[in-house]
C-alpha cells in the first residue's frame, strides 16, 4: 500500500526529536552542514547522489533512534559508552552514524570522526618511522588529511580548549602550554613530518579535557575492526608492520578504550575495507578478533538490517519525489514487487538497482 | 533465415528427437550457427500476465490456443530472456554484442553503468536549467538509448556486387534488423577505437549516445557519410537484381 503522507519530515526544526512516529521519513541536511561535518567523508555512492539530487536525505531508522534515544540520556559522570553499529553489507551502518554525528553536531558536541579506519591500514605510500617513539611508524599523509577535516568539523573549538603541557616539535617549534588547540592543529598541518604527533597530542588533549566538562566529546569511527586486524603495509625490508606499530592505530585504540567520561564511543564495523576477513562475515566476534573484542568488551551492539516494508516503500517514494525511477515500469507495483525481490530489502542492492532504471 | 554456416569436423552428432540436420547430405561437417529446431517448434511465452488469467475468463479463441499450445512443440527459453517487467529486447542485443570473451556479468554492468552515466548527466543539465527549458530535457536513459540508436540508423546501404570480375559497391535498402545492427555496430565500434586509454567504457558510451540523441557526433556522421557514398553510386542501381 503507498504511503499516505510523503515520505519527506515537513519541517526541519523537528531534526532534533526523532521520535518513533518519524521512523521511515527522511530528513534533509542543509548543504553547508554537510560541507562542514562530512568533507571528504561520506560512501561514495551517497555522495553521487547528494551532487545529483543538490540535496542529502538520510532516512530516520530504528537503529539511529535508538541510539539518538541513548545518547539523550547519557550520564556523563559514568565513563565512555561504547556503543558499535553491525550488520551484513550494504544495510546502512556508515549512515547511521552520520546521522548520529549531525545529531550531536546540532547539540554542540565536539565530533572526533575516523571516516574510514581502514585507509590508515592499507595502501599508505610514505611510512616515517616516528619521531616521538622508535619502535613506531608515523603517516604523515593520512594523519594530515585527517587534521585538516578535523578543523573543518570543529572549528570553533579550536580556540576555546587550552593545550595543558608544552610540546617541543624540532629544534625551533614549539607549542607553549595554554596556547590554544588550533595552533596544535596548524602546526600538524603545515609540518607534515609532525603530522602524526600531532594527531597523537590533539587526542590526548582531547581525552584529558573532556572529562572536565567544557565540551562534550564524540568519537566516531567508521571500520573500527581495522585497528585490531592484520595491514598490508611493509617496511623497507619486506617485514609486515603490525597495526600497533603505527603510531595513528596506537592513539586510536587508547582513545576508543573507556577510561574517560564525559563523552561517548560510536563505532561502526565493516567488511568491506576489511583485509583478510571473509566476504560474510559481519557479526563483532567475527570482524574484531579475540584481541579487538576483548579491547571493546564491554560495548552495546545495535544490529542494522535491511528495509522493512514501510522504510521500503517510503524509499521508493522518496526515489519517485525525485524522478530518479524514470523506467515507466517502476511505478507500478510488478515493478516494486521486483525490485523487492532483487534487492531483498538491502538498501546498497537497492540503491545500485535504482540507480539505472 | 540464411542458410547455416558449415564447419569441417569428425564425429557425428547425436540427434535429439525432432532436431533436423539438413547436413546428412554433407559427411563430416557439424552445424555451428543457425537454429537447430525444427519448423514444428513455438516460441516460448515468458508473459506472466497470460498465464495469470483465470480460467473461466478465457474468450473461445483463447482457450483454443491455450490448448493448441500443450500439444505443441516449444522450444527452450534462453537464460537470457526472463519475465522481469524491466527487460528490454534491444538493450539485450546491445549487452549480447558489447560482451566480449563470453563475460556477460561485464558486458550487463557496463550497460547499467552507462545508463546511469546518461542519467546523471541529464539530471545535472535539468538542474542547471532555467525552467522553460526542464520541460524539453528528457531523462529517461531508456528513451534517450531507443532515441540515439533509431537516429543512428542508415536508411541505405552498400553491398558489394560481383560483375565483370570486379566488386561495385551498390546502394541497396536494408531490412530493419540489418539496420538496427548497423547502428549498434558502429556504436559500439566507435566508442572502443576512438576513446582514450584512460577514459571508461561506460563514459564514452554515455557521451556518444547523448551526441546521437542530439543528431551531432561521430556515428551519425558515419551514417551520412554512407547516406552519400549511396547516392554516389546511384548510377550502379541497377546491378541489383532483387
Amino acid at each position: 500500500a503507498m504511503l499516505t503522507r510523503t515520505s519527506r519530515l515537513v519541517s526541519g526544526a523537528r531534526r532534533a526529536r526523532h521520535g518513533e512516529q518519524h521512523e521511515g521519513l527522511h530528513y534533509n541536511i542543509p548543504l553547508q552542514d554537510m560541507r562542514t561535518l562530512f568533507p571528504h567523508s561520506l560512501p561514495p555512492r551517497f555522495s553521487m547522489q547528494v551532487k545529483t539530487f543538490s540535496e542529502a536525505c538520510l532516512m530516520v531508522r530504528k537503529p539511529a533512534l535508538e541510539l539518538l534515544h541513548y545518547l539523550k540520556n547519557t550520564n556523563f559522570a559514568h565513563p565512555a559508552v561504547r556503543y558499535v553499529l553491525y550488520g551484513e553489507k550494504g544495510t546502512g551502518k556508515t549512515l547511521s552514524l552520520c546521522h548520529v554525528i549531525h545529531f550531536c553536531a546540532k547539540q554542540d558536541w565536539l565530533i572526533l570522526h575516523v571516516p574510514d579506519a581502514h585507509l590508515w591500514v592499507k595502501s599508505c605510500r610514505s611510512l616515517l618511522p616516528s619521531t616521538y617513539n622508535k619502535q613506531r611508524l608515523d603517516q604523515p599523509a593520512e594523519a594530515s588529511i585527517w587534521l585538516k577535516n578535523f578543523k573543518t568539523t570543529n572549528e570553533r573549538f579550536l580556540s576555546q580548549i587550552k593545550v595543558q603541557e608544552k610540546y617541543v616539535w624540532n629544534k625551533r617549534e614549539s607549542t607553549e602550554k595554554g596556547s590554544p588547540l588550533g595552533e596544535v592543529v596548524e602546526q600538524g598541518i603545515m609540518r607534515v613530518k609532525n603530522a602524526t604527533d600531532a594527531v597523537g597530542v590533539v587526542l590526548r588533549e582531547l581525552k584529558g579535557q573532556s572529562s572536565l566538562g567544557g565540551f562534550r566529546l564524540l568519537v566516531a569511527v567508521d571500520g573500527v575492526n581495522a585497528l585490531w586486524g592484520k595491514t598490508t603495509l611493509k617496511r623497507e625490508d619486506k617485514s609486515l608492520v603490525a597495526p600497533e606499530e603505527l603510531a595513528l592505530v596506537h592513539n586510536l585504540r587508547k582513545m576508543v578504550k573507556n577510561d574517560w567520561h564525559g563523552g561517548t564511543i560510536v563505532l561502526t564495523l565493516s567488511q568491506t575495507g576489511s583485509l583478510f576477513k571473509p566476504r560474510k562475515a559481519y557479526l563483532p566476534q567475527e570482524l574484531l578478533g579475540k584481541e579487538g573484542f576483548d579491547a571493546l568488551d564491554p560495548f552495546i551492539p545495535i544490529l542494522v538490517s535491511n528495509y522493512s516494508p514501510k522504510e521500503f516503500e517510503s524509499c521508493i517514494q522518496y526515489y519517485l519525489e525525485n524522478s530518479w525511477l524514470q523506467h515507466e515500469k517502476a511505478h507500478t507495483e510488478e515493478g516494486k514487487k521486483e525490485l523487492l525481490f532483487l534487492s531483498n530489502a538491502n538498501p546498497g542492492q537497492l540503491e545500485r538497482l535504482c540507480a539505472h532504471l | 533465415m540464411a542458410a547455416p554456416a558449415v564447419k569441417a569436423a569428425r564425429g557425428w552428432p547425436v540427434l535429439a528427437l525432432g532436431v533436423r540436420n539438413r547436413l546428412l547430405r554433407f559427411p563430416g561437417l557439424t552445424q555451428v550457427r543457425g537454429s537447430r529446431y525444427g519448423p514444428e517448434y513455438k516460441d516460448p511465452q515468458v508473459d506472466k500476465e497470460y498465464y495469470r488469467k483465470p480460467l473461466a475468463e478465457l474468450t473461445e479463441e483463447e482457450k483454443y490456443e491455450w490448448e493448441l499450445r500443450k500439444t505443441q512443440h516449444i522450444k527452450a527459453a534462453p537464460a537470457s530472456k526472463t519475465s522481469s517487467v524491466f527487460e528490454d529486447p534491444v538493450i539485450s542485443k546491445f549487452t549480447n554484442m558489447i560482451m566480449k570473451g563470453g563475460n556477460k556479468v561485464l558486458a550487463r554492468s557496463l550497460m547499467a553503468q552507462t545508463l546511469e552515466a546518461v542519467k546523471r548527466k541529464q539530471f545535472e543539465k535539468y538542474h542547471a536549467a532555467s525552467a522553460e527549458e526542464r520541460a524539453s530535457i528528457e531523462r529517461n536513459p531508456y528513451t534517450i538509448f531507443h532515441q540515439a540508436l533509431k537516429n543512428c540508423e542508415p536508411v541505405i546501404g552498400l553491398v558489394p556486387i560481383l560483375r565483370g570480375g570486379h566488386f561495385y559497391q551498390v546502394p541497396v535498402p536494408l531490412a530493419d534488423r540489418r539496420r538496427r545492427f548497423l547502428a549498434m555496430k558502429w556504436m559500439i565500434t566507435e566508442c572502443r577505437e576512438k576513446k582514450h586509454r584512460r577514459v571508461l567504457m561506460p563514459e564514452k558510451l554515455s557521451h556518444e549516445l547523448l551526441e546521437a540523441f542530439h543528431n551531432q557526433g561521430p556515428v551519425i556522421k558515419k551514417k551520412h557519410d554512407m547516406h552519400k557514398m549511396a547516392e554516389a553510386n546511384r548510377a550502379l542501381a541497377h546491378y541489383r537484381w532483387w
